[in-house]
């Protein structure tokens, strides 16, 4: 039995798990086992000291929805991609608002911004006085600079 | 007895030249560049209820290689703004940009951003603004009976 | 065919061909780079972000009732759907239920633009394939459902409509005679589109077959919508966790167990008529009152605050579109998070198009139906 912090209901009545990180993908793996098999969203939130992720996993069978929440100190989550192939992409997003990197995740790349862009923008500390310039390289590839007299 | 030519007519080459200016005022061919919002307003001046081919505005074409019209429709971000200027080198001369919508124009509700151009026309020139968000597809109508008013006049100039 | 040397091992020389961003199939500003063998696509690679317009920091930069005008801007086929869906989030946050006159005019517009939005992907679709013809028809359809958008809200297709509390402005007797005007003659114009798509053999060859999705697959990638419909799982969240009056309603939810393009064609054109079912007894239903809650005086609506966190989930024209808004008692939401139904379907596209023919990959990312401004938000 994977041990829980806390379980409450939130205001719509859902159930939120809370749980360690190290537990995550043994949780998520139990869940996934009793019906849970559609993993509807991936969040990343900054709280300013710490990053924490929201999974909302849901049973379409029973319709029923639980909340698995998790938080993280040092930028690292456990990946569940390969638990439901939807997580690849919403991972990669995170990764990308948020800089939340997910170990053990197939291709961690950027999804919307170039690979070279500096800082990540869902951040509360993401300074957007620093405006940032994207052009493409001879190979038709993105590359991000703060020069604003190379690219746009 | 054979005249020599001197060159000093003018009239004859004038006129040409304001034909010319008619006839490509009357048949811009746009580029189907449809980037957000603003690309379904473009689709519908293109659909029976508002038919811009009553305006020249013949056919859109895939290609850039094929079209003399670039119809700026929704935001640029700057991930796209390379390809824009790209597919803008790629078209023949003469060629003319409308810039449709307010993103394109400043940015509009996305100035605030870090991923957005600040207006179109840093990337390529611009010949008409239309402004909305998005335009009906009247007021881009109206925006390009402009551009042909505009190549018309240009055989005056 | 061999001249000289050795024969080459056709399965690894795969030619890599980048289609895209702009291209006219691919709705958009998708860019798909695409392994080939011959004419066999082998792998597909669909890159994404070239209509990024960072609405999520935005929304966290503005009041709760300013951010409305990004999810406007998200599916822009569907606006009224979207609004819907962060309203439906936002009003959990603020604590301002709509009241019951509000909660039926949304259904009415929410189904319009299902119709509207639907009709947008069949003439695209329509053009995928290389058919101009429906394409006009769609669009004429569509005019008429702006007509009486316009009509509310005073714009064609950003509509701006709903706001927090209720609607922007009450619909009169002339406008609900104009919604029933429109009800009563649209079937039958619905029926010519979708003979100019079915009773053509080209259209049902090309799709028949093409693109299968089996329920696994798509509920692993977190497929929903049409899509998920037409693999043949009977899941719809109107009916799965009704919100606004959807369980006072009575309607149908399209189901197909044929899996392929077809398949989701004919779901999305079932829709449509259990759309208007809707409509119909909606307008019978709508009940007097007020419009618009008084709690959310529009004047003061910058005071709003937000407390604790909530999750909304509603169907839009492309699958399960949910808002996560986290309030932290500030007059701004702390963090919002969209899950873009289009999204989840288009991540499913290097499974449906692996080995299939290269003009079968737009028939297929054509019935993906996607709107990049949700995709990329």
């Amino acid at each position: 039995m994977v041990e829980i912090i806390e379980e409450t209901k939130g205001k719509d009545g859902r159930r939120n798990l809370k749980v360690a990180k190290e537990n995550l993908v043994e949780l998520i793996k139990d869940l996934k086992s009793k019906g849970y098999d559609h993993l509807s969203l991936i969040t990343g939130i900054d709280r300013k000291d710490r990053l924490e992720v929201v999974y909302h996993l849901h049973n379409m069978k029973e319709n029923v929805y639980v909340v698995v929440r998790t938080e993280t100190m040092d930028e690292r989550m456990p990946s569940i991609s390969s638990l439901y192939a939807s997580a690849n992409w919403e991972e990669r997003e995170q990764y990308d608002m948020l800089g939340i990197v997910f170990e053990g995740h197939p291709n961690l790349k950027r999804m919307f911004l170039p690979e070279s862009w500096v800082g990540h923008p869902l951040r509360k500390n993401y300074d957007l006085s620093k405006v940032q310039y994207v052009n493409m390289d001879e190979e038709g590839n993105d590359y991000a600079t703060f020069d604003p007299g190379d690219g746009w | 007895m054979a005249k020599v030519k001197s060159g000093e007519g003018g009239a004859l080459t004038t006129t040409i030249d304001q034909a010319m200016e008619w006839a490509r005022s009357n048949s811009l061919w746009p580029l189907t560049f449809g980037l957000a919002c603003c690309a379904i307003e473009m689709m519908a001046i293109q659909a029976s209820n508002l038919d811009i081919s009553r305006f020249g505005s013949e056919i859109f074409r895939n290609s850039p290689r094929q079209s003399d019209l670039m119809i700026v429709s929704g935001t640029v971000t700057k991930k796209m703004a390379p390809r824009l200027r790209r597919i803008y080198d790629e078209m023949p001369y003469p060629k003319y940009v409308i810039a449709m919508g307010v993103c394109v124009i400043q940015g509009g509700p996305y100035h605030l951003g870090y991923s957005v151009v600040l207006g179109v026309d840093r990337v390529v020139p611009v010949d008409v603004y239309v402004p909305g968000c998005p335009p009906t597809p009247e007021a881009l109508t109206y925006g390009i009976m402009l551009l042909q008013k505009k190549i018309r006049n240009e055989a005056e100039r | 065919m061999v001249v000289e040397g050795e024969k080459i091992d056709q399965s690894r020389e795969w030619v890599e061909l980048n289609i895209g961003p702009q291209h006219p199939s691919t709705h958009g500003v998708l860019r798909l780079k695409v392994k080939l063998d011959g004419e066999t696509v082998k792998d597909v690679e669909p890159i994404i972000g070239y209509l990024h317009r960072n609405a999520e920091k935005l929304c966290e930069m503005d009041y709760y009732c300013d951010s409305l005008i990004y999810f406007d801007r998200m599916d822009y086929v569907g606006a009224m759907n979207m609004e819907l869906g962060y309203l439906e989030a936002a009003e959990k946050v603020l604590g301002i239920p709509p009241p019951e006159r509000a909660q039926w005019i949304r259904v009415i517009m929410a189904e319009l633009n299902r119709i509207a939005a639907h009709l947008v992907w069949a003439g695209a679709f329509g053009l995928d394939l290389g058919m101009l013809t429906p394409f006009f028809y769609c669009f004429i359809e569509r005019e008429k459902v702006l007509k009486r958008f316009t009509a509310v809200s005073e714009s064609r297709q950003q509509t701006n409509y709903m706001s927090i509390g209720g609607v922007y402005q009450d619909i009169d007797d002339q406008i609900i005679y104009d919604i029933e005007q429109f009800t009563e003659e649209f079937p039958a114009k619905l029926e010519d589109i979708f003979n100019t798509f079915v009773k053509n053999d080209i259209f049902i060859s090309r799709n028949k077959g093409v693109g299968i999705l089996e329920p696994e697959v798509a509920i692993d990638y977190g497929v929903t919508g049409p899509m998920l419909r037409a693999s043949g799982v009977e899941y719809d969240v109107r009916k799965a966790e009704p919100y606004l009056v959807y369980d006072k309603l009575n309607f149908d939810i399209p189901v197909s167990y044929k899996k392929d393009n077809l398949a989701r064609f004919l779901v999305r054109f079932e829709e449509m008529r259990q759309s208007i079912r809707i409509i119909k007894q909606a307008i019978k239903k709508i009940p007097d009152g007020p419009y618009f809650n008084p709690k959310a005086k529009k004047s003061l609506m910058i005071r709003l605050r937000g407390e604790g966190e909530a999750y909304a989930r509603t169907e839009s024209s492309k699958g399960e579109f949910g808002v996560y808004i986290v309030a932290d008692g500030s007059v701004k939401p702390y963090r919002v998070h969209v899950r873009s139904p289009a999204m989840r379907n288009l991540a499913v596209l290097p499974h449906l198009a692996k080995d299939v023919m290269i003009a079968d990959l737009f028939s297929i990312s054509g019935t993906t139906d996607l709107v990049f401004g949700e995709v990329d938000r």
